[in-house]
Protein backbone atom coordinates (compact mmCIF):
# COMPACT_ATOMS: atom_id res chain seq x y z
CA UNK A 1 0.00 0.00 0.00
CA UNK A 2 1.46 3.45 -0.78
CA UNK A 3 0.69 6.86 0.73
CA UNK A 4 0.54 9.97 -1.59
CA UNK A 5 3.01 12.31 -0.42
CA UNK A 6 3.24 14.72 -3.66
CA UNK A 7 5.15 17.63 -2.75
CA UNK A 8 3.70 18.51 0.74
CA UNK A 9 6.88 18.44 2.50
CA UNK A 10 6.40 21.79 4.19
CA UNK A 11 7.47 22.90 7.67
CA UNK A 12 7.15 25.65 9.91
CA UNK A 13 10.30 28.34 9.78
CA UNK A 14 10.57 28.69 13.95
CA UNK A 15 9.15 27.42 17.05
CA UNK A 16 7.82 31.22 16.90
CA UNK A 17 6.20 31.38 13.72
CA UNK A 18 4.54 28.37 14.77
CA UNK A 19 3.21 29.55 18.15
CA UNK A 20 2.24 33.01 16.36
CA UNK A 21 0.62 31.01 13.44
CA UNK A 22 -1.37 28.80 15.78
CA UNK A 23 -2.20 31.85 18.51
CA UNK A 24 -3.55 33.98 15.04
CA UNK A 25 -5.71 31.10 14.02
CA UNK A 26 -7.01 30.82 17.83
CA UNK A 27 -7.21 34.57 18.25
CA UNK A 28 -10.54 36.01 16.14
CA UNK A 29 -13.09 38.60 15.89
CA UNK A 30 -14.92 36.82 19.05
CA UNK A 31 -11.53 38.16 21.58
CA UNK A 32 -12.53 41.53 21.24
CA UNK A 33 -16.14 41.03 20.30
CA UNK A 34 -18.07 38.15 21.39
CA UNK A 35 -15.92 37.48 24.96
CA UNK A 36 -16.80 41.24 26.30
CA UNK A 37 -20.48 41.45 25.48
CA UNK A 38 -20.72 37.07 26.70
CA UNK A 39 -19.16 38.35 30.30
CA UNK A 40 -21.32 41.62 30.52
CA UNK A 41 -24.49 39.56 29.69
CA UNK A 42 -24.32 36.45 31.33
CA UNK A 43 -23.31 37.94 35.29
CA UNK A 44 -20.07 39.10 34.88
CA UNK A 45 -17.67 37.04 37.98
CA UNK A 46 -19.84 34.10 37.54
CA UNK A 47 -19.60 33.35 34.26
CA UNK A 48 -15.87 33.79 34.81
CA UNK A 49 -15.80 30.90 36.40
CA UNK A 50 -17.76 28.90 34.30
CA UNK A 51 -15.71 30.33 31.69
CA UNK A 52 -12.10 29.03 33.57
CA UNK A 53 -13.85 25.81 34.19
CA UNK A 54 -14.48 25.33 30.45
CA UNK A 55 -11.39 26.47 29.63
CA UNK A 56 -9.57 23.82 31.82
CA UNK A 57 -12.33 20.76 30.98
CA UNK A 58 -12.57 21.46 27.37
CA UNK A 59 -10.84 24.49 25.82
CA UNK A 60 -7.17 22.87 27.05
CA UNK A 61 -7.75 19.09 27.11
CA UNK A 62 -9.21 19.53 23.00
CA UNK A 63 -6.32 21.31 22.40
CA UNK A 64 -3.77 19.17 23.52
CA UNK A 65 -6.17 16.29 21.43
CA UNK A 66 -6.12 18.32 18.13
CA UNK A 67 -2.55 19.18 18.47
CA UNK A 68 -2.13 14.98 18.79
CA UNK A 69 -4.57 14.11 16.36
CA UNK A 70 -2.54 16.69 13.49
CA UNK A 71 0.82 15.42 14.78
CA UNK A 72 -0.35 11.91 14.45
CA UNK A 73 -0.97 12.69 10.65
CA UNK A 74 1.95 14.17 9.46
CA UNK A 75 3.41 11.27 10.20
CA UNK A 76 1.90 9.90 7.56
CA UNK A 77 1.72 13.30 5.70
CA UNK A 78 -2.19 13.93 6.32
CA UNK A 79 -3.06 17.43 6.85
CA UNK A 80 -6.87 16.54 6.47
CA UNK A 81 -8.88 15.02 9.21
CA UNK A 82 -10.36 11.79 6.73
CA UNK A 83 -6.58 11.19 6.53
CA UNK A 84 -6.01 12.04 10.31
CA UNK A 85 -8.81 9.89 11.17
CA UNK A 86 -8.12 7.16 9.21
CA UNK A 87 -4.60 6.87 10.27
CA UNK A 88 -6.10 6.55 13.94
CA UNK A 89 -8.90 4.38 13.22
CA UNK A 90 -8.41 1.41 11.16
CA UNK A 91 -12.10 1.26 10.08
CA UNK A 92 -13.41 1.82 5.95
CA UNK A 93 -15.87 4.34 8.07
CA UNK A 94 -13.02 6.45 9.35
CA UNK A 95 -12.27 8.77 6.46
CA UNK A 96 -15.95 9.36 5.50
CA UNK A 97 -16.30 10.72 9.28
CA UNK A 98 -13.51 13.42 8.62
CA UNK A 99 -15.76 15.04 5.96
CA UNK A 100 -16.89 17.51 8.65
CA UNK A 101 -13.40 18.52 9.06
CA UNK A 102 -13.69 19.78 5.43
CA UNK A 103 -17.09 21.06 5.10
CA UNK A 104 -16.79 23.12 8.55
CA UNK A 105 -13.38 25.10 8.07
CA UNK A 106 -14.17 25.86 4.26
CA UNK A 107 -17.84 26.73 5.17
CA UNK A 108 -16.72 29.11 8.04
CA UNK A 109 -13.53 30.22 5.99
CA UNK A 110 -16.44 31.60 3.61
CA UNK A 111 -18.50 33.68 5.68
CA UNK A 112 -16.11 34.97 8.14
CA UNK A 113 -13.93 36.46 4.70
CA UNK A 114 -17.07 38.56 4.20
CA UNK A 115 -17.30 39.74 8.36
CA UNK A 116 -13.69 40.13 8.01
CA UNK A 117 -14.04 42.45 5.08
CA UNK A 118 -16.14 44.71 7.38
CA UNK A 119 -13.17 45.38 9.67
CA UNK A 120 -11.02 46.24 6.50
CA UNK A 121 -13.85 48.75 5.17
CA UNK A 122 -14.47 50.02 8.64
CA UNK A 123 -10.25 50.72 8.88
CA UNK A 124 -10.39 53.09 6.06
CA UNK A 125 -13.67 54.89 6.65
CA UNK A 126 -11.73 55.81 10.30
CA UNK A 127 -8.40 56.75 8.33
CA UNK A 128 -10.98 59.19 5.79
CA UNK A 129 -13.39 59.94 8.80
CA UNK A 130 -16.29 58.36 6.43
CA UNK A 131 -18.87 58.40 9.17
CA UNK A 132 -17.66 61.02 10.63
CA UNK A 133 -20.76 62.92 12.05
CA UNK A 134 -22.68 60.03 12.83
CA UNK A 135 -22.75 60.24 16.88
CA UNK A 136 -24.96 58.32 17.88
CA UNK A 137 -25.75 54.97 18.35
CA UNK A 138 -28.35 54.60 16.15
CA UNK A 139 -26.87 56.68 13.58
CA UNK A 140 -23.64 54.76 13.31
CA UNK A 141 -26.17 51.29 13.07
CA UNK A 142 -27.66 53.42 10.40
CA UNK A 143 -24.53 53.47 8.91
CA UNK A 144 -23.58 50.30 9.21
CA UNK A 145 -26.83 48.97 7.77
CA UNK A 146 -25.92 51.16 4.51
CA UNK A 147 -22.55 49.22 4.37
CA UNK A 148 -24.38 46.24 4.52
CA UNK A 149 -27.02 47.06 2.14
CA UNK A 150 -29.54 46.92 4.99
CA UNK A 151 -30.43 50.19 5.17
CA UNK A 152 -34.81 50.15 5.36
CA UNK A 153 -36.56 51.77 2.51
CA UNK A 154 -36.62 55.37 2.70
CA UNK A 155 -33.46 55.45 4.92
CA UNK A 156 -30.18 57.25 4.80
CA UNK A 157 -27.61 55.72 1.69
CA UNK A 158 -24.21 56.18 2.89
CA UNK A 159 -22.61 54.05 0.18
CA UNK A 160 -22.26 52.69 -3.24
CA UNK A 161 -24.14 49.53 -3.93
CA UNK A 162 -21.06 47.53 -4.87
CA UNK A 163 -18.77 48.72 -1.67
CA UNK A 164 -19.12 45.47 0.38
CA UNK A 165 -18.80 44.04 -2.69
CA UNK A 166 -15.80 45.13 -3.35
CA UNK A 167 -13.92 44.74 0.17
CA UNK A 168 -15.20 41.74 0.24
CA UNK A 169 -13.45 40.55 -3.04
CA UNK A 170 -10.35 42.67 -2.08
CA UNK A 171 -10.09 40.78 1.59
CA UNK A 172 -10.79 36.91 0.02
CA UNK A 173 -7.98 38.30 -2.80
CA UNK A 174 -5.46 38.86 0.42
CA UNK A 175 -6.45 35.40 2.32
CA UNK A 176 -5.93 33.38 -1.04
CA UNK A 177 -2.88 34.86 -1.70
CA UNK A 178 -1.53 34.32 1.79
CA UNK A 179 -2.48 31.00 1.84
CA UNK A 180 -1.06 30.40 -1.65
CA UNK A 181 2.29 30.89 -0.48
CA UNK A 182 2.76 28.02 1.80
CA UNK A 183 3.16 27.75 5.33
CA UNK A 184 6.35 29.15 6.09
CA UNK A 185 6.16 31.47 2.88
CA UNK A 186 2.86 32.78 3.62
CA UNK A 187 0.79 31.78 6.78
CA UNK A 188 4.23 31.78 8.58
CA UNK A 189 5.14 35.55 7.83
CA UNK A 190 1.64 36.38 8.05
CA UNK A 191 1.78 35.74 11.82
CA UNK A 192 4.91 37.13 12.34
CA UNK A 193 3.65 41.13 10.71
CA UNK A 194 -0.03 40.30 12.20
CA UNK A 195 0.50 39.61 15.93
CA UNK A 196 2.98 42.18 17.01
CA UNK A 197 1.00 44.73 15.37
CA UNK A 198 -2.82 43.20 16.88
CA UNK A 199 -0.95 43.41 20.49
CA UNK A 200 0.93 46.98 19.83
CA UNK A 201 -2.58 47.98 19.01
CA UNK A 202 -4.54 46.43 21.37
CA UNK A 203 -2.17 47.46 24.21
CA UNK A 204 -2.44 51.12 23.01
CA UNK A 205 -6.64 51.23 22.73
CA UNK A 206 -6.78 49.35 26.22
CA UNK A 207 -4.23 51.90 27.54
CA UNK A 208 -6.32 54.91 25.83
CA UNK A 209 -9.86 53.60 26.80
CA UNK A 210 -9.18 53.06 30.22
CA UNK A 211 -7.04 56.21 31.27
CA UNK A 212 -10.09 57.80 30.00
CA UNK A 213 -11.79 60.42 32.75
CA UNK A 214 -15.40 60.45 33.50
CA UNK A 215 -17.60 62.18 30.54
CA UNK A 216 -20.06 65.16 31.31
CA UNK A 217 -23.61 64.55 31.67
CA UNK A 218 -22.14 60.15 31.84
CA UNK A 219 -20.12 59.84 34.99
CA UNK A 220 -19.00 56.81 34.44
CA UNK A 221 -15.54 55.67 34.65
CA UNK A 222 -13.84 52.90 32.55
CA UNK A 223 -13.26 51.06 36.06
CA UNK A 224 -17.18 51.25 36.37
CA UNK A 225 -17.08 49.31 32.38
CA UNK A 226 -14.57 46.92 33.77
CA UNK A 227 -17.33 46.28 37.08
CA UNK A 228 -19.74 45.81 34.80
CA UNK A 229 -17.66 42.83 33.21
CA UNK A 230 -16.10 41.45 36.78
CA UNK A 231 -18.94 42.03 38.97
CA UNK A 232 -19.88 38.30 40.27
CA UNK A 233 -23.46 37.55 40.80
CA UNK A 234 -23.43 34.39 42.58
CA UNK A 235 -27.05 33.39 42.31
CA UNK A 236 -26.48 32.68 38.27
CA UNK A 237 -24.51 30.03 38.88
CA UNK A 238 -27.15 27.55 39.17
CA UNK A 239 -28.34 28.87 35.15
CA UNK A 240 -27.14 26.29 32.61
CA UNK A 241 -26.92 29.06 30.03
CA UNK A 242 -23.98 30.46 31.92
CA UNK A 243 -22.21 27.30 31.58
CA UNK A 244 -23.01 26.41 28.09
CA UNK A 245 -22.57 30.08 27.24
CA UNK A 246 -19.00 29.97 28.74
CA UNK A 247 -18.19 26.53 27.32
CA UNK A 248 -19.71 28.07 23.65
CA UNK A 249 -17.32 30.77 23.96
CA UNK A 250 -13.96 28.77 25.16
CA UNK A 251 -14.93 26.79 21.97
CA UNK A 252 -15.23 30.05 19.06
CA UNK A 253 -11.84 31.43 20.95
CA UNK A 254 -9.53 28.49 20.74
CA UNK A 255 -10.42 27.98 17.29
CA UNK A 256 -11.28 23.90 18.53
CA UNK A 257 -13.42 21.46 16.52
CA UNK A 258 -12.14 23.72 13.16
CA UNK A 259 -9.93 21.26 11.44
CA UNK A 260 -7.59 23.87 11.28
CA UNK A 261 -5.36 22.99 14.18
CA UNK A 262 -4.65 19.77 13.26
CA UNK A 263 -3.74 21.08 9.94
CA UNK A 264 -1.27 23.37 11.28
CA UNK A 265 0.32 20.62 13.40
CA UNK A 266 0.79 18.11 10.77
CA UNK A 267 4.15 20.09 9.71
CA UNK A 268 5.31 19.00 12.90
CA UNK A 269 7.62 15.28 13.27
CA UNK A 270 7.10 13.61 16.39
CA UNK A 271 10.63 14.96 17.68
CA UNK A 272 8.47 18.53 18.05
CA UNK A 273 6.66 20.02 21.33
CA UNK A 274 2.97 19.78 20.88
CA UNK A 275 1.84 19.66 24.75
CA UNK A 276 3.61 23.51 25.68
CA UNK A 277 3.25 24.52 22.35
CA UNK A 278 -0.66 23.79 22.44
CA UNK A 279 -0.53 25.46 26.35
CA UNK A 280 1.73 28.74 24.58
CA UNK A 281 -1.13 28.61 21.70
CA UNK A 282 -3.86 28.40 24.42
CA UNK A 283 -2.59 30.89 27.12
CA UNK A 284 -1.76 33.59 24.32
CA UNK A 285 -5.47 33.12 23.20
CA UNK A 286 -6.78 33.60 26.53
CA UNK A 287 -4.34 36.80 27.54
CA UNK A 288 -5.56 38.21 24.19
CA UNK A 289 -8.90 37.83 25.22
CA UNK A 290 -9.39 38.20 28.96
CA UNK A 291 -6.68 40.94 29.57
CA UNK A 292 -7.02 42.79 26.26
CA UNK A 293 -10.62 41.79 25.03
CA UNK A 294 -11.89 42.92 28.10
CA UNK A 295 -10.26 46.37 28.31
CA UNK A 296 -11.46 48.08 25.37
CA UNK A 297 -15.31 47.71 24.13
CA UNK A 298 -17.43 47.19 27.32
CA UNK A 299 -15.18 50.16 29.18
CA UNK A 300 -15.68 52.00 26.33
CA UNK A 301 -19.10 52.03 26.24
CA UNK A 302 -19.97 52.00 29.40
CA UNK A 303 -17.63 55.31 30.31
CA UNK A 304 -19.43 57.27 27.05
CA UNK A 305 -23.17 55.39 27.56
CA UNK A 306 -23.30 54.64 30.66
CA UNK A 307 -24.06 51.78 32.91
CA UNK A 308 -27.14 50.92 31.52
CA UNK A 309 -26.86 52.27 27.95
CA UNK A 310 -23.84 49.64 27.75
CA UNK A 311 -26.20 47.10 28.79
CA UNK A 312 -28.14 47.83 26.38
CA UNK A 313 -25.98 47.65 23.34
CA UNK A 314 -24.30 44.52 25.04
CA UNK A 315 -27.84 43.15 24.49
CA UNK A 316 -27.79 44.25 20.80
CA UNK A 317 -25.12 42.22 19.98
CA UNK A 318 -20.99 41.71 19.08
CA UNK A 319 -21.56 43.79 15.30
CA UNK A 320 -23.62 47.01 17.22
CA UNK A 321 -20.88 46.86 19.75
CA UNK A 322 -17.76 46.81 17.64
CA UNK A 323 -19.07 48.99 14.05
CA UNK A 324 -21.21 51.28 15.50
CA UNK A 325 -20.51 51.87 19.45
CA UNK A 326 -16.59 51.94 18.84
CA UNK A 327 -17.03 54.58 16.15
CA UNK A 328 -18.85 56.52 18.57
CA UNK A 329 -16.23 56.39 21.40
CA UNK A 330 -13.51 57.20 18.93
CA UNK A 331 -15.40 60.27 17.57
CA UNK A 332 -16.26 61.14 21.09
CA UNK A 333 -12.77 61.06 22.05
CA UNK A 334 -11.31 62.90 19.36
CA UNK A 335 -13.37 66.22 20.42
CA UNK A 336 -10.58 65.97 23.82
CA UNK A 337 -7.59 63.82 22.07
CA UNK A 338 -7.38 64.60 18.08
CA UNK A 339 -6.33 60.99 17.44
CA UNK A 340 -9.91 59.93 17.42
CA UNK A 341 -9.53 58.34 13.71
CA UNK A 342 -6.02 56.99 14.39
CA UNK A 343 -7.72 55.06 16.99
CA UNK A 344 -10.53 54.04 14.45
CA UNK A 345 -7.61 52.52 12.39
CA UNK A 346 -6.12 50.79 15.35
CA UNK A 347 -9.60 49.12 16.31
CA UNK A 348 -10.78 47.97 13.11
CA UNK A 349 -6.99 46.94 12.21
CA UNK A 350 -6.33 44.94 15.21
CA UNK A 351 -9.78 43.30 14.38
CA UNK A 352 -8.32 42.30 10.53
CA UNK A 353 -5.39 41.04 11.79
CA UNK A 354 -7.47 38.61 14.20
CA UNK A 355 -9.83 37.58 11.48
CA UNK A 356 -7.47 37.19 8.46
CA UNK A 357 -4.72 35.51 10.70
CA UNK A 358 -7.60 32.51 11.53
CA UNK A 359 -9.33 32.65 8.00
CA UNK A 360 -6.22 32.00 6.31
CA UNK A 361 -5.49 28.66 8.61
CA UNK A 362 -9.23 27.65 7.72
CA UNK A 363 -8.81 26.81 4.22
CA UNK A 364 -5.42 24.87 5.08
CA UNK A 365 -7.34 21.31 5.72
CA UNK A 366 -8.54 21.58 2.40
CA UNK A 367 -5.65 22.94 0.45
CA UNK A 368 -3.46 20.02 2.04
CA UNK A 369 -6.28 16.96 1.24
CA UNK A 370 -5.93 18.21 -2.80
CA UNK A 371 -2.11 18.54 -2.59
CA UNK A 372 -1.34 15.44 -0.61
CA UNK A 373 -4.28 13.24 -2.26
CA UNK A 374 -4.26 14.27 -5.73
CA UNK A 375 -0.80 15.86 -6.25
CA UNK A 376 -2.25 19.12 -7.20
CA UNK A 377 0.26 22.35 -6.45
CA UNK A 378 -0.86 24.55 -3.65
CA UNK A 379 -1.63 27.69 -5.94
CA UNK A 380 -3.98 25.80 -8.22
CA UNK A 381 -6.01 24.43 -4.88
CA UNK A 382 -5.70 27.56 -3.34
CA UNK A 383 -7.20 29.76 -6.37
CA UNK A 384 -9.69 26.92 -7.29
CA UNK A 385 -11.19 27.56 -3.84
CA UNK A 386 -11.04 30.93 -3.68
CA UNK A 387 -13.07 31.00 -6.55
CA UNK A 388 -15.15 28.87 -5.14
CA UNK A 389 -15.33 30.74 -2.19
CA UNK A 390 -15.73 33.94 -4.13
CA UNK A 391 -18.95 33.25 -5.59
CA UNK A 392 -20.70 31.41 -2.83
CA UNK A 393 -19.57 35.24 -0.65
CA UNK A 394 -21.32 36.73 -3.31
CA UNK A 395 -24.45 34.81 -2.12
CA UNK A 396 -23.59 35.67 1.41
CA UNK A 397 -23.23 39.49 0.58
CA UNK A 398 -26.41 39.73 -1.64
CA UNK A 399 -28.37 37.48 0.71
CA UNK A 400 -27.36 39.07 4.42
CA UNK A 401 -30.92 40.59 5.21
CA UNK A 402 -32.45 36.96 4.16
CA UNK A 403 -30.49 34.60 7.12
CA UNK A 404 -28.43 33.18 4.34
CA UNK A 405 -25.26 33.72 6.90
CA UNK A 406 -26.93 33.00 10.02
CA UNK A 407 -27.81 29.68 8.89
CA UNK A 408 -24.05 28.93 7.65
CA UNK A 409 -22.94 30.88 10.95
CA UNK A 410 -25.24 27.90 13.20
CA UNK A 411 -24.72 24.95 11.03
CA UNK A 412 -21.03 25.24 10.38
CA UNK A 413 -20.02 27.91 13.45
CA UNK A 414 -21.53 26.64 15.74
CA UNK A 415 -23.06 23.20 15.70
CA UNK A 416 -20.15 21.78 13.47
CA UNK A 417 -17.36 22.81 15.86
CA UNK A 418 -18.51 20.49 18.23
CA UNK A 419 -19.58 17.63 16.29
CA UNK A 420 -15.89 17.64 15.04
CA UNK A 421 -14.97 17.52 18.69
CA UNK A 422 -16.86 14.90 19.56
CA UNK A 423 -15.79 12.97 16.61
CA UNK A 424 -11.65 13.69 17.86
CA UNK A 425 -12.70 13.13 21.32
CA UNK A 426 -14.29 9.72 20.63
CA UNK A 427 -11.33 8.91 18.15
CA UNK A 428 -8.29 10.04 19.39
CA UNK A 429 -9.28 8.93 23.20
CA UNK A 430 -11.51 5.87 22.69
CA UNK A 431 -10.91 4.35 19.75
CA UNK A 432 -6.81 4.81 19.94
CA UNK A 433 -7.41 4.24 23.40
CA UNK A 434 -6.88 6.59 26.27
CA UNK A 435 -2.81 5.45 26.65
CA UNK A 436 -1.57 5.86 22.81
CA UNK A 437 -3.48 9.39 22.98
CA UNK A 438 -1.64 10.55 26.09
CA UNK A 439 1.43 8.86 24.72
CA UNK A 440 1.05 10.58 21.28
CA UNK A 441 0.59 14.12 22.88
CA UNK A 442 4.07 13.13 24.90
CA UNK A 443 5.89 12.38 22.33
CA UNK A 444 9.07 15.12 21.89
CA UNK A 445 7.12 16.88 24.69
CA UNK A 446 9.22 19.85 26.59
CA UNK A 447 6.64 19.11 29.56
CA UNK A 448 4.77 16.30 31.53
CA UNK A 449 1.14 17.18 31.69
CA UNK A 450 -0.50 16.62 34.51
CA UNK A 451 -2.07 13.04 34.87
CA UNK A 452 -5.55 14.78 35.63
CA UNK A 453 -5.85 15.57 32.31
CA UNK A 454 -5.81 11.93 31.39
CA UNK A 455 -8.96 10.96 33.34
CA UNK A 456 -10.30 14.99 31.95
CA UNK A 457 -9.51 13.72 28.85
CA UNK A 458 -10.94 10.16 28.99
CA UNK A 459 -14.58 11.13 30.70
CA UNK A 460 -15.26 14.53 31.51
CA UNK A 461 -14.47 16.20 27.90
CA UNK A 462 -16.49 14.06 26.22
CA UNK A 463 -19.55 14.03 29.03
CA UNK A 464 -19.22 18.10 28.59
CA UNK A 465 -19.44 18.10 24.77
CA UNK A 466 -21.70 15.23 24.77
CA UNK A 467 -24.09 17.59 27.05
CA UNK A 468 -23.36 20.66 25.00
CA UNK A 469 -24.32 18.48 21.97
CA UNK A 470 -27.87 17.61 22.97
CA UNK A 471 -28.67 20.63 24.81
CA UNK A 472 -27.78 22.76 21.60
CA UNK A 473 -29.73 20.05 19.83
CA UNK A 474 -32.65 20.10 21.73
CA UNK A 475 -32.43 23.92 21.87
CA UNK A 476 -31.66 25.03 19.08
CA UNK A 477 -30.55 22.15 15.93
CA UNK A 478 -33.93 20.52 15.52
CA UNK A 479 -36.27 24.00 15.84
CA UNK A 480 -34.05 25.42 13.28
CA UNK A 481 -33.86 21.90 11.23
CA UNK A 482 -38.14 21.88 11.18
CA UNK A 483 -38.41 25.52 10.56
CA UNK A 484 -39.78 26.71 14.02
CA UNK A 485 -37.34 28.98 14.70
CA UNK A 486 -34.42 31.36 12.23
CA UNK A 487 -30.52 30.29 13.18
CA UNK A 488 -29.89 34.16 13.47
CA UNK A 489 -33.02 35.17 15.78
CA UNK A 490 -36.07 32.96 18.24
CA UNK A 491 -38.75 33.96 15.34
CA UNK A 492 -39.60 31.53 12.75
CA UNK A 493 -38.21 31.75 9.33
CA UNK A 494 -40.51 34.53 7.14
CA UNK A 495 -42.28 33.39 3.79
CA UNK A 496 -40.22 35.71 1.76
CA UNK A 497 -36.81 34.27 3.90
CA UNK A 498 -37.35 30.38 2.94
CA UNK A 499 -36.21 30.20 -0.23
CA UNK A 500 -32.85 31.64 0.72
CA UNK A 501 -32.34 29.35 3.98
CA UNK A 502 -33.61 26.56 1.57
CA UNK A 503 -30.49 27.44 -0.93
CA UNK A 504 -27.83 27.97 1.78
CA UNK A 505 -29.04 24.37 3.49
CA UNK A 506 -28.48 22.98 -0.05
CA UNK A 507 -25.30 24.33 -0.92
CA UNK A 508 -23.75 22.96 2.31
CA UNK A 509 -25.46 19.47 1.60
CA UNK A 510 -23.63 19.63 -1.72
CA UNK A 511 -20.57 20.58 -0.52
CA UNK A 512 -20.75 17.64 1.99
CA UNK A 513 -21.38 15.46 -0.90
CA UNK A 514 -18.76 16.52 -2.80
CA UNK A 515 -16.26 16.26 -0.19
CA UNK A 516 -17.22 12.35 0.08
CA UNK A 517 -17.13 11.67 -3.12
CA UNK A 518 -13.67 13.57 -3.29
CA UNK A 519 -12.67 11.35 -0.29
CA UNK A 520 -13.68 7.99 -2.41
CA UNK A 521 -11.70 9.24 -5.14
CA UNK A 522 -8.74 9.69 -3.41
CA UNK A 523 -8.68 6.37 -1.69
CA UNK A 524 -9.65 4.59 -4.82
CA UNK A 525 -6.26 6.74 -6.69
CA UNK A 526 -3.82 6.16 -3.96
CA UNK A 527 -4.89 2.45 -3.51
CA UNK A 528 -4.43 2.87 0.65
CA UNK A 529 -6.80 -0.07 2.42
CA UNK A 530 -8.52 0.95 5.39
CA UNK A 531 -7.74 -1.88 7.30
CA UNK A 532 -3.91 -1.67 7.20
CA UNK A 533 -3.54 1.83 7.45
CA UNK A 534 -1.13 4.38 5.89
CA UNK A 535 2.68 4.02 5.48
CA UNK A 536 4.83 6.21 7.87
CA UNK A 537 6.87 8.96 5.64
CA UNK A 538 10.47 9.62 7.21
CA UNK A 539 10.18 12.98 8.57
CA UNK A 540 12.43 15.91 7.71
CA UNK A 541 9.98 18.17 9.91
CA UNK A 542 12.21 17.89 13.12
CA UNK A 543 13.47 20.14 15.57
CA UNK A 544 10.90 22.92 16.56
CA UNK B 1 -15.12 49.04 41.50
CA UNK B 2 -16.41 47.05 44.38
CA UNK B 3 -14.15 44.50 46.00
CA UNK B 4 -15.95 40.94 44.42
CA UNK B 5 -15.15 43.00 40.92
CA UNK B 6 -12.13 43.71 41.78
CA UNK B 7 -11.54 39.99 43.41
CA UNK B 8 -12.65 38.54 39.95
CA UNK B 9 -10.82 40.31 37.86
CA UNK B 10 -7.33 39.80 39.65
CA UNK B 11 -7.92 36.06 39.79
CA UNK B 12 -9.23 36.13 35.72
CA UNK B 13 -5.86 38.47 34.71
CA UNK B 14 -3.44 36.78 37.35
CA UNK B 15 -4.39 33.28 36.02
CA UNK B 16 -4.04 34.23 32.80
CA UNK B 17 -0.83 36.05 32.65
CA UNK B 18 0.86 33.24 34.84
CA UNK B 19 -0.29 30.91 32.61
CA UNK B 20 1.10 32.72 29.66
CA UNK B 21 4.26 33.70 31.34
CA UNK B 22 4.95 30.72 32.66
CA UNK B 23 4.71 28.85 29.09
CA UNK B 24 6.98 31.22 27.20
CA UNK B 25 9.48 30.89 30.29
CA UNK B 26 9.32 27.56 29.23
CA UNK B 27 9.64 28.01 25.22
CA UNK B 28 12.43 30.70 25.86
CA UNK B 29 14.62 28.71 27.73
CA UNK B 30 14.29 25.77 26.29
CA UNK B 31 17.68 24.06 24.97
CA UNK B 32 16.20 22.33 21.99
CA UNK B 33 18.18 22.29 18.89
CA UNK B 34 16.18 23.94 16.03
CA UNK B 35 16.85 22.28 12.94
CA UNK B 36 13.23 23.30 10.49
CA UNK B 37 14.48 20.99 7.82
CA UNK B 38 15.76 17.81 9.56
CA UNK B 39 18.65 18.31 7.40
CA UNK B 40 21.42 19.82 10.29
CA UNK B 41 23.81 18.13 12.39
CA UNK B 42 22.45 15.93 14.84
CA UNK B 43 23.21 18.05 17.94
CA UNK B 44 24.06 22.10 17.48
CA UNK B 45 27.25 23.38 16.98
CA UNK B 46 29.52 24.33 19.73
CA UNK B 47 30.43 27.69 20.20
CA UNK B 48 33.73 28.85 18.95
CA UNK B 49 35.46 29.76 21.73
CA UNK B 50 35.01 26.14 23.13
CA UNK B 51 36.75 24.27 19.94
CA UNK B 52 40.03 23.15 20.71
CA UNK B 53 42.13 23.07 17.84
Amino acid sequence: MSSSNSGSNEAWGSRIGLILAMAGNAVGLGNFLRFPRQAAANGGGSYMIAYFIALLLLGIPLMWIEWGIGRNGGRYRKGHLPGMFAAIWKHPAAKYFGVVGMVVPLGVMIYYTYIESWTLAFAIFSATKDYWGQTTQEGMIGYLRSFQGLAPEGGAVYHASYTPYAFFTVTLFVNIYVLSKGISGGIEKLAKIGMPILFLFAIVLAGVVLTLPAQPGIGATPAQGLEFIYTPDLSRLNQPGIWLAAAGQIFFTLSVGMGSLQAYASYLSTKDDIALNGLATASTNETVEVVLGGSIAIPAAVTFFGVAGAMQIAQGGSFDLGFATMPVVFQQIDKTLPIGNLLGVMWFGLLFFAGITSSVAMLTPVTAFFREEFGIQREKVAWSFGALAFVIGLMHVHWLGHGFLDEWDYWVGTFGLVLVAVLEVVIFVWIFKPENAWKSIHMGADIQIPKIFKFIMTYVTPLYLLIILTWWGKDEAIPILLNQRSAGSANPVSDVDMPFITISRGILVLMIIGFLFAIRMAWKRNGYDDRKGFVEIPSNRAGL
Amino acid sequence: MSGGAIAFMAISWGFVLSLVSWSYYRLLTNKKHHDPDGIGPASPPEPPSTKKR
